[in-house]
């Protein structure tokens, strides 16, 4: 569990670091904005997965008050 | 796993949308053109900048400037620097633009080789009303007819018209599940029966997660088209409240001790959550001016916004998104009832 929090983070930050880097948004708008799709999918698949993160959470702490 | 044919169904649908939304390539379009405006009666070289255009020396390529259905003028001399640039040269008569004395003209380009590209509202033109002109009316006729499978060119879009099919199967996704819960809530209301009210809650919280997600993904886009994360658009208002609207819901939900009693009040609360949605996001935005496509007066998902082509992956990404979704709140159900029946026998 902590391992997959560990990777969700690194890989965020990842993404927000090849973003931010871009200077003043030069790399977003270039080949006809196209890394501005990028930015869409790689956020709602973050979203989705965070999600799922947070259901493998609630799922442990359940798995671990039937194991007490 | 519980394995159903529409979960692997959405895995395939999605797939295939992220991989055709993001090969099949843009139309040519004209991003540029300089100067954006200049006087009758004189002889001007127009720098035209093409996007995903193929401009070639050998190739035929013919470009207007036109008024309107009656007047257009043609270029009498045109050469081709690369690819995506070509200049062509017009001598404007006096006697244009007609009847009026500013107007704004549509650029037409025609490449033999791969159809037609217009740009609306390309420059505009200043009559010098005290000469008489020898204004010429050019036909614009056997156009090229582009037979490529491409998405339409829209220049504020680019390559960001790709996001119809990750944005908008958000929302229709959101509103899907927030159908499902209505549905389930309305059986428990009548059956009392606590399974629809975890239904219910599971629908709507992944509804809520797509929302946000719409939301999020709105405001990027929004701010490589429309200049800002939030523009106070009228439908980029309405859904945050209507995403703040079931955010109470869970509030709601988790504020009472009483298992019963929350989820009676949580039913009721549900109905009213949507009955409030419809009106905030499909009638007050078309009522007034939006920034949004299909607002303001004229239908969604017209022909101006969506074509034949990205149709073919407009409407499976609807339905694949709307089949993740299921699934999602499926996992989410089924490990509330499960947590509701372990607390309950641990007790």
């Amino acid at each position: 569990m902590r391992k997959l929090i560990l990777s969700t983070i690194i890989l965020i930050s990842c993404i927000t670091n090849v973003f931010c880097q871009a200077p003043n948004a030069d790399f977003l708008h270039s080949i006809g904005k196209i890394y501005v799709v990028v930015a869409v999918i790689a956020a709602s698949f973050i979203g989705i997965i965070l999600y799922l993160v947070s259901l493998d959470k609630k799922l442990t702490k359940l798995e671990n008050q039937i194991k007490k | 796993m519980k394995l159903a044919w529409w979960k692997i169904l959405s895995v395939f649908i999605i797939l295939y949308v992220i991989i055709v939304g993001l090969l099949v390539p843009l139309k040519q379009g004209i991003t540029a053109v300089t100067p954006s405006s200049l006087n009758a009666g004189t002889s001007v070289d127009l720098k035209i900048i093409g996007y995903n255009t193929k401009f070639n020396s050998d190739s035929k390529i013919r470009v207007w400037l036109k008024q309107d259905d009656e007047h257009a003028l043609e270029s009498n001399k045109i050469a081709v620097s690369n690819e995506t640039e070509i200049t062509a040269s017009f001598s404007i008569p006096h006697d244009l633009p007609f009847d009026t004395k500013v107007k704004d003209f549509t650029l037409v380009v025609d490449n033999a080789i791969e159809g037609t590209t217009v740009l609306p509202n390309a420059i505009y033109i200043t009559k010098n009303d005290t000469i008489k002109g020898d204004f010429v009316n050019a036909k614009i006729e056997n156009l090229t007819k582009a037979n490529a499978i491409t998405f339409p060119f829209r220049n504020i879009l680019a390559e960001t018209i790709r996001n119809t099919y990750f944005h908008v199967p958000l929302w229709f996704a959101m509103f899907a599940l927030f159908f499902t819960a209505l549905i389930n809530s309305v059986k428990f209301l009548r059956t009392n029966d606590l399974q629809y009210e975890y239904k219910a809650a599971g629908y709507t919280y992944t509804g809520l997660i797509f929302g946000i997600l719409g939301l999020i993904t709105g405001a990027i886009w929004a701010k490589h088209t429309w200049g800002a994360y939030w523009s106070w658009d009228v439908k980029q208002n309405m859904a945050a409240i209507s995403v703040l609207i079931y955010l109470a819901y869970f509030v709601l939900k988790n504020s009472f001790e009483d298992r019963e009693k929350a989820a009676r009040l949580s039913g009721v609360y549900n109905i009213f959550a949507f009955m409030a949605m419809i009106p905030l996001l499909f009638v007050i935005p078309r009522m007034t001016d939006s920034l949004h496509p299909g607002n303001g007066g004229n239908p969604a998902l017209g022909s101006q916004d969506l074509d034949k082509t990205m149709r073919m992956v407009f409407y499976p990404a609807v339905i694949g998104f709307i089949l993740l979704g299921f699934w999602l709140s499926e996992i989410k159900f089924r490990y509330e009832i499960l947590k509701a029946k372990v607390l309950e026998d641990l007790e």
